[in-house]
């Protein structure tokens, strides 16, 4: 069996579709009539006989040897001359594939390969076949299934080319299939041309991959380890973007948290300043009436102009407070329609930290398709990060080792609902009423007027803000209406 | 109308605390001046008598703390009490050391301020009796010649009359005339008391005459 190396060299096959392949190409079409097979037969030969290939056209129905040759001679200018010098053979089916009654397909692989040998040793290209099917029989058709997969598995080393034409009258669809896998790929009719249908094209390449093996796994080898790299690096840089992540998060939390205390800080040299002066007079302005009052003879003018002063002094603290509570509310106050959940969700991102810092868990029950309230979205974060600052204070003053938090967000008739529920100490049952009062803490450091503060921006929403009864710890609670379109 | 024996300065920017502080201040009978701001105080013109300044720390303009900075500067060491309404730790650290008398949070204990004011006239009085003391010496040290100028440090310093003189090149006799010149234009009764307002003077003595 002839097993040289394959030519690089590529075949022309004549057929458009096709154009050039290389030796040990296996192919095969369906026909439907005998003009399919002389439109594609005739050229392959055509291009067989003129590239100096040795070729053998086995015929059968419903296609003539006759029929055959004519139609070549017709093509091909110099056939005369090419069936002379046997270039060509025309041959029924019956003279390859059978021995006696039987079909005999080992004997035609010796054929094919002799018949290649033969022809390179004529001085041959090599050997163009084509060979029909159309005499087999049900029967046969495993052991030609059998043949064609070995032809198809040996051609690759040959110097040959082999077109195999199936008529597609009377092929069921299991044949069709073995068809398709035993040959590499396969010429069909479509709109009246030709097309050419890619099957088992990688067995043409085997040899090919074969060869390139070795070097091909090398690269893969390299390449897997490059990937490797590749990944590594990846997974390096996710966890850089994943720690830049939650430092952005810690960062933008601790700017909120210096916010607020740079704002409270601000505030209270305010307050302190501004309500200090009138309580200075008024505290000094008392004191001196009491001195004098413990004098004998007290001078009443001079009394009641101290005790003006006081009143006068008392009236401006107060007028200070208001100025500066509406200062804190009124402040850009922007009313847009907010879903108050997304405000909740916000909120505790940008807690989260602080939050874990404290070793608090936080756990949000916000009901689905809340209406939405018409509010300064500021605000209410502000009133929001109040609330849980002084929740998470609270917890942290006590000796209770669990710090749990509970947002809660729900439809109620008066409008959302949104309650803060801490596992704190709660609010001493003497305190509830004065939470809400300016300048009123239990905080160590607090200024007292976070709750204040809060419960006039949830007023001017028009809501209520109220400590409500809990079984365990501080709960939280306001109301705000909800936006009606007018 | 005669001055008074002493004056209380306060600078407070709110009309009704100044007011008010006069009115207390006044009730144990001192005598009080009221400013808007330490310019106003400064440009002022005031009587040359045991005075303390009650300061507001957060004045409108210059702020407390740098008007003290600037009266130690000028050698104005009129003694201060701070008020304040938000005084917080450095802030009072850096008064007291500057030299405040008092630093107290708004509103303030009457009792509290009364008793840093007596204690800053008092001190402010102190002062003065030593600038006054010490001034009277230096005119007393400025009537001196230029021989009794030279021979007080070597007499304060306890050479003999013998040894200043073989200091100075004079016999002891000129010495003893010189000496009990010097002591009674400077009116030491003793050498202890030459020395006592020498060294208030900052008079050097002589190292290698340093008594051992």
């Amino acid at each position: 069996m002839s097993t040289q190396p394959v030519d690089p060299q590529l075949r022309k096959t004549g057929i458009g579709v096709v154009g050039d392949v290389p030796w040990g190409s296996h192919f095969f079409m369906f026909y439907e009539t005998k003009e399919d097979l002389l439109d594609t037969l005739v050229p392959y030969f055509k291009a067989g006989l003129e590239s100096g290939e040795l070729c053998l056209w086995v015929v059968s129905e419903p296609l003539t040897e006759e029929e055959a040759r004519n139609a070549l001679r017709k093509a091909v200018p110099k056939f005369e001359h090419y069936l002379a010098d046997r270039s060509i053979e025309i041959v029924g089916e019956r003279r390859v594939y059978f021995s006696g009654n039987d079909p005999d397909l080992q004997r035609v692989i010796r054929t094919w390969a002799a018949k290649t040998d033969y022809a390179v040793t004529r001085g041959y290209a090599g050997l163009r076949l084509s060979a029909n099917t159309a005499w087999l029989e049900d029967k046969d058709w495993k052991a030609f299934s059998d043949y064609e997969s070995e032809v198809n598995n040996s051609i690759s080393r040959w110097r040959m080319t082999a077109l195999c034409t199936y008529p597609l009258a009377g092929s069921t669809a299991a044949e069709i299939l073995d068809v398709t896998r035993t040959h590499q790929f396969a010429i069909a009719r479509r709109n009246r041309g030709w097309e050419v249908v890619e099957t088992s094209e990688l067995k043409q390449a085997k040899s090919e991959i074969k060869r390139l093996n070795d070097e091909l796994e090398g690269r893969v080898i390299e390449r897997t380890q490059q990937l490797a790299a590749a990944n590594e690096a990846m997974r390096k840089e996710m966890i850089e973007r994943q720690h830049a992540e939650e430092a952005l998060l810690e960062a933008q939390a601790e700017l909120a948290r210096v916010q607020r205390a740079l704002d409270m800080g601000e505030l209270v040299v305010t307050i302190a300043h501004e309500v200090n002066q009138p309580l200075t007079a008024l505290v000094t302005n008392g004191n001196f009436c009491l001195r004098r009052l413990e004098g004998v003879t007290p001078n009443l003018d001079e009394l009641r102009l101290a005790i003006a002063e006081i009143v006068s002094d008392g009236t401006r603290a107060s007028a200070v407070i208001s100025r500066i509570r509406r200062l804190l509310v009124k402040g850009a106050l922007r009313r847009t329609e907010l879903d108050i959940n997304r405000i909740i969700q916000g909120v505790s991102i940008l807690l989260r930290t602080e939050l874990k810092r404290c070793h608090v868990s936080l756990r949000t029950k916000l009901a689905p398709d809340l209406p939405r309230v018409a509010g300064d979205q500021v605000q209410l974060q502000q009133v929001l990060i109040n609330l849980i600052m002084n929740a998470v204070e609270a917890m942290r003053l006590s000796a209770e080792r669990s710090r749990k938090l509970l947002i809660r967000s729900a439809k109620s008739t008066d409008g959302v609902l949104v309650q803060v529920q801490d596992s704190g100490p709660g609010v001493e049952p003497g305190l509830a009423d004065r939470i809400f009062e300016p300048f009123f803490t239990t905080k160590p450091e607090g200024i007292g007027m976070g709750l204040s503060i809060s419960h006039t921006i949830i007023e001017s929403h028009g809501g209520h803000l109220s400590l409500a009864s809990s079984s365990a710890g501080a709960l939280f609670e306001f109301i705000l209406p909800v936006t009606i379109n007018e | 109308m005669s001055e008074p024996a002493s004056i209380v300065f306060v600078v407070d920017d709110d009309p009704s605390v100044r007011r008010a502080i006069k009115r207390l201040v006044e009730s144990v009978g001192l005598h009080v001046e009221l400013f808007g701001s330490a310019t106003e105080f400064i440009n002022s013109s005031r009587p040359d008598v045991a005075s303390c300044l009650v300061l507001d720390i957060r004045l409108p303009g210059i702020s407390g703390l740098d008007f003290q900075r600037e009266l130690v500067q000028t050698k104005n060491e009129i003694p201060m009490i701070f008020i304040t309404a938000h005084g917080d730790i450095p802030m009072t650290v850096r008064a007291m050391k500057a030299g405040a008398v008092e630093f107290l949070t708004k509103p303030f204990r009457d009792q509290d301020l009364l008793d840093a004011i007596q204690v800053g006239l008092e001190r402010d009085r102190v002062r003065r009796q030593r600038q006054a003391e010490t001034a009277m010496l230096r005119e007393r040290l400025e009537s001196l010649t230029p021989r009794e100028r030279e021979i007080l440090p070597l007499v304060v310093s306890g050479l003999l009359n013998k040894q200043v003189g073989a200091e100075i090149g004079a016999t002891e006799a000129t010495v003893k005339v010189h000496r009990s010149q010097l002591m009674r234009k400077m009116g030491a009764s003793s050498l202890a008391d030459l020395v006592r307002m020498s060294e208030k003077m900052g008079i050097a003595v002589p190292e290698t005459h340093r008594p051992s």
